[in-house]
């Protein structure tokens, strides 16, 4: 499978009444997407009022409580359109052409769980620790009808971002992009024949499935429903994968972290130089013990059927999916296929507890994306987009957390996607 | 007891109860609150008979 990636450079947004994409610069009308957003029944029933605003790298604007982050892309070759199953009708997406319009994305915000979206600062130290301060954001606030369940406003925040998503990246299809570059993915045979010395890897991407609004979506199904199973890595490309999740801001994986998976982005570029790339693997972090064992068991079978000499596991959220993490790497491991993982760690403000829930001998290779504990603080900015009532209460903020001079104490928690566990941050240690 | 057995066996609980799911250990929306009633104490019931069991190692108490 072979997808063309075109990446059209948005260096800047503007409001206009005309929408478009020219020089580097999108041009949104915010009553056009809004109109667009709204022709989703389940939005117009749950989502009282939609708003825009945008946020530049380097102003003094604090978004916050942030939903999700989505890129915009179109899919201008091949079959499918971007987000099957969910937006695009199911099809098998991940090949052909898509135009991405990078360096921007779609931020959605508004209380959902209230103590589980986050924070994104444009400057400051908090910029340094999401990587979303760095892009151009078309933030969509959005205020839930009165009375209305918290698991259906969030599913109609959700269509509401990705339909934007949708508006804006239909806007790249007649663009010529910048830069392209082209990802293939192999058949079995195909790729020992091509690469008979190469070492076969591949990458057990976990999804966060614990249900009660910590959900993933794979092709428009519930990844708590499913069975670990083998999906090629261009689809995730074309948002096969969906973040609907609310859990911990700094180590959730937004769906914009799913379109660029920076394990899928390295494997990619050793591909047929060191290693031969083979697929991904998905699998789930379900609650119930059964299904831990049955995820992490059918985990094992497919890296020793595809006869895989190692695999890189990544890990969502933190807990319980701990012991998804261990479980995994250590049937992988007992099944001669050797393991290096990603996760973060929880190890106190001061770095001196047990860094994870769950630990094996077997789990001898990790990389860790930062401790979410670790004490920071966020001066006062000039705007907020968004509201600061939550600041208190989201997972890493405490009673308090919000000073009365403005700014913010709370823990690196707070910051979405801080301590990514897919390794998109810059946090680390050796 | 405790949903993830493999967590109480990391940190070294001396028996332990497997439950059934980690949002709601000791019951189970999914059925009626009769049912629910009879899991309940079946698991209860394990954990008792568990604390009067002498063990030398750690134990998983199967229910």
């Amino acid at each position: 499978m072979k997808l063309e990636l075109g990446f059209i450079e948005i260096k800047d947004i503007q409001f206009s009444n005309e929408s478009k994409v020219e020089n580097g610069t999108l041009f949104i009308n915010a009553d056009a997407v809004k109109e667009f957003v709204y022709q989703d029944d389940d939005v117009k029933a749950c989502v009282k009022s939609v708003s825009f605003d945008i946020a530049k790298p380097g102003e003094s604007v604090r978004i916050t409580p942030v939903k999700d982050v989505i890129e915009p892309r179109v899919k201008v070759e091949g079959p499918g359109g971007e987000f099957p199953g969910v937006i695009a009708k199911v099809d098998t997406v991940g090949s052909g052409k898509t135009h991405v319009l990078r360096g921007m994305a779609i931020v959605t915000a508004g209380p959902i769980v209230g103590f589980q979206e986050g924070i994104i600062d444009m400057t400051g130290p908090g910029a340094d620790y999401t990587p979303f301060s760095k892009l151009n954001n078309l933030v969509m606030v959005c205020q839930p009808v009165e009375g209305v369940h918290q698991h259906e406003y969030e599913h109609a925040v959700r269509i509401a971002g990705l339909r934007a998503a949708t508006f804006v990246g239909e806007l790249g299809r007649n663009v010529t992009p910048d830069e392209s570059k082209t990802y293939e993915t192999l058949g079995i045979r195909e790729g020992l024949e091509k690469y008979p010395n190469l070492p076969r890897v591949g990458y057990v991407h976990m999804l966060q499935s614990q249900g009660l609004l910590h959900d993933t979506y794979v092709y428009g199904v519930d990844a708590k429903r499913t069975l670990t199973t083998i999906i090629y890595p261009t689809e995730t490309m074309d948002g096969a994968i969906i973040s609907g999740n609310c859990v911990s801001a700094c180590d959730k994986n937004t769906t914009y972290h799913h379109q660029n998976n920076p394990v899928v982005a390295d494997l990619f570029e050793q591909h047929g130089k060191t290693l031969n790339y083979v697929c991904n693997i998905i699998t789930n972090e379900n609650v119930y013990l059964a299904d831990k064992q049955r995820s992490s068991d059918w985990s094992a079978k497919l890296c020793r059927l595809l006869d895989l000499d190692g695999v890189i596991v990544s890990q969502e959220g933190f807990g319980n999916p701990d012991t998804d993490l261990i479980m995994n790497t250590k049937k992988i491991e007992q099944v001669g296929v050797k393991t290096t993982i990603i996760t973060d760690e929880y190890a106190g403000q001061d770095g001196k507890s047990q860094s994870l829930a769950d630990a094996d001998p077997l789990a001898d290779a990790v990389v860790t994306g930062g401790n979410a504990n670790m004490p920071i603080v966020l001066p006062k900015l000039d705007k907020v987009i968004g509201t600061l009532d939550y600041v208190d209460k989201i997972a890493g903020g405490h009673a308090g957390s919000l000073r009365p001079d403005g700014s913010i104490e709370a823990e690196l928690q707070v910051i979405t996607g801080a301590t990514n566990e897919m390794g998109f941050n810059r946090l680390s240690a050796r | 007891m405790c949903t993830v057995t493999p967590i109480s066996m990391t940190v070294g609980a001396n028996r332990i109860v497997p439950t059934i799911a980690i949002p709601h250990p000791l019951g189970n929306p999914a059925l009626t609150p009769e049912e629910e009633y009879a899991l309940r104490k079946k698991l209860v019931s394990r954990a008792l008979e568990a604390l009067t069991t002498e063990v030398k190692d750690q134990t998983i108490f199967e229910v």
